[in-house]
């Protein structure tokens, strides 16, 4: 059974078609890159499947199960915006997430935020934004989810970083589990990919493995983003 | 879940309505000491420890109301609702959750009301040199008076009435707001719109059900029976939370658009 199967799904915002009739099966233990220009439809579909959005017709399962109370004990999400309380430390925000999700690896949260220099004492208010984002990620990854949806988990922050989260991203994730990545930095995120998904106009225009697309197209995936993608 | 919910939320409220608490009681014991020691009426201090203690139960009573619609609205309908919604919780539980912990804190912050209060005739009576045994003696004198029968069933009844009022109105507020956000723009204003049809739809539906339900007798001593006013205005109250509470759980379960 596919970890997640989308069928036919249409998301409308009004007379705006934000996905038009979706049909995707993700199985388990691959890093899938989610690649699109801004507007393509990318942040819609992770919103679906975290139910924070609700589709206009088709359907989506997670483990067989439409989004709801089953599948968050098992979906870990970044999204992309400070959605934390903002009168929270990190130590706090620890204490919620081993309180609400039996996954959740504190050890392994206080190791990636030592790594990355967060102060514990500091409510998230007081922190920069690239730091907000950074303690949003420990928590998510320290999860042992079977689904990791990351949407632009290194769009705001420094090289270092960015390389950091994407080395905890193939360090942290289990074979049975899928990793979704959203964004539009192509290039950064290439060497870890499994999978590409490229959506345009709210659309899948094409579902293949990394290695095929180098070896078949004999082109990188950046490169191959830039044809597809050509303003 | 429900529970560990409210340990996060209960704080979350608190921690700006705590120090204004503090603050009050200070501004009431201050009121009290300063209304005994002053002259006359315009006494300068006294006219300050009036406006101090008048702008803190101001300053409550707007920061309540305003963390009550803060609270629901940005972590279910705004940003924090990213965070929220991912939690393994039904939508019940969320608004559940809300629900309880700004019962407690109105409750809380109406308990603080009446303890200011005290207060003032504390600092009073520390002016006044009064002894803590003339203080007890009124307190014995005031449980001697001869109460009229079911007095304390009426006291009861009021007190659950008051928590049901106060439940109906947050409920009020939760589901327009809720309603509000169903707009695709304008949200704040479409939530107060729905907010004013919703008192409306209340005093008319109120209007035709009241007068059935609630009626003035008078008991055998000529002693208005309050169980003909307090048990229906419950039940109307508890009648309108349920209808609110499901209003912004079918909107939530079947409309949430995180915007």
């Amino acid at each position: 059974m596919a970890r997640i199967e989308i069928k036919n799904l249409t998301k409308k915002f009004g007379s705006l078609t934000a996905l038009d009739d979706v049909n995707l099966s993700l199985e388990a233990g691959k890093i899938v890159g989610l690649l699109g220009p801004n507007g393509s439809g990318k942040t819609t579909l992770i919103k679906l499947l975290n139910g924070l959005l609700q589709p206009t017709s088709g359907t989506l399962e997670i483990n067989g199960n439409k989004p709801g109370v089953k599948t968050k004990k098992t979906v870990a999400y970044l999204p992309d915006r400070d959605a934390l309380p903002d009168y929270m430390t990190a130590p706090q925000l620890m204490k919620m997430y081993a309180d609400f999700f039996l996954d959740f690896d504190r050890a392994r949260a206080e190791t990636m935020i030592n790594d990355l220099g967060i102060d514990e004492k500091q409510p998230m208010k007081k922190m920069s934004k690239g730091t907000k984002e950074k303690l949003q990620l420990c928590l998510v990854m320290a999860r042992r989810a079977d689904v990791y949806l990351l949407d632009e988990p290194i769009g705001g922050v420094d090289p270092a970083t960015r390389d950091y989260i994407l080395r905890t991203i193939i360090s942290n994730y289990n074979e049975d589990a899928v990793v979704i990545i959203s964004t539009h930095l192509i290039a950064d995120v290439e060497s870890v990919l499994d999978d590409v998904v490229f959506i345009k106009n709210g659309r899948i225009v094409m579902h293949e493995g990394a290695e095929d697309i180098r070896q078949e197209k004999g082109e990188s995936v950046d490169k191959l983003f830039r044809e597809v993608f050509k303003c | 879940m429900l529970g560990k919910l409210i340990k996060y939320e209960l704080p979350a409220m608190g921690r700006k309505l705590l120090p204004l608490y503090a603050a009050w009681a200070i501004a009431a014991l201050l009121l009290g000491l300063t209304a005994e020691f002053s002259d006359s009426p315009s006494d300068f201090m006294l006219a300050i420890s009036v406006i101090l203690y008048t702008a803190i139960a101001t300053a409550v009573t707007v920061i309540s109301i305003v963390m009550i619609v803060q609270r629901y609205s940005s972590s279910l309908l705004g940003n924090e609702g990213y965070f929220y919604h991912i939690l393994p919780v039904g939508t019940a539980s969320h608004i559940g959750t809300k629900l309880i912990s700004a019962t407690v804190w109105v409750v809380i912050t109406m308990f603080v009301a009446f303890l200011t209060g005290l207060l003032v005739v504390l600092g009073i009576v520390i002016a006044q040199g009064i002894g803590f045994d003339e203080v007890m003696r009124g307190f014995k004198l005031m449980l001697e008076i001869n109460y009229p029968e079911h007095m304390w069933l009426y006291l009861g009844e009021g007190i659950i009435l008051m928590i049901a009022s106060i439940i109906k109105t947050i409920m009020q507020i939760y589901a327009a707001l809720t309603i509000g956000y169903q707009a695709s723009n304008h949200t704040t204003l479409a939530s107060i719109a729905a907010f004013i049809l919703l008192l409306v739809f209340e005093s008319v539906v109120g209007r035709n059900i009241m007068p059935s339900m609630v009626s003035v007798v008078f008991s055998a001593n000529g002693v208005i029976d309050f169980d003909n006013i307090f048990v229906p205005s419950i039940l109307i109250s508890i009648a309108f939370s349920a209808l609110y509470f499901l209003i912004c759980k079918v909107l939530l379960d079947k409309r949430l658009n995180l915007g």
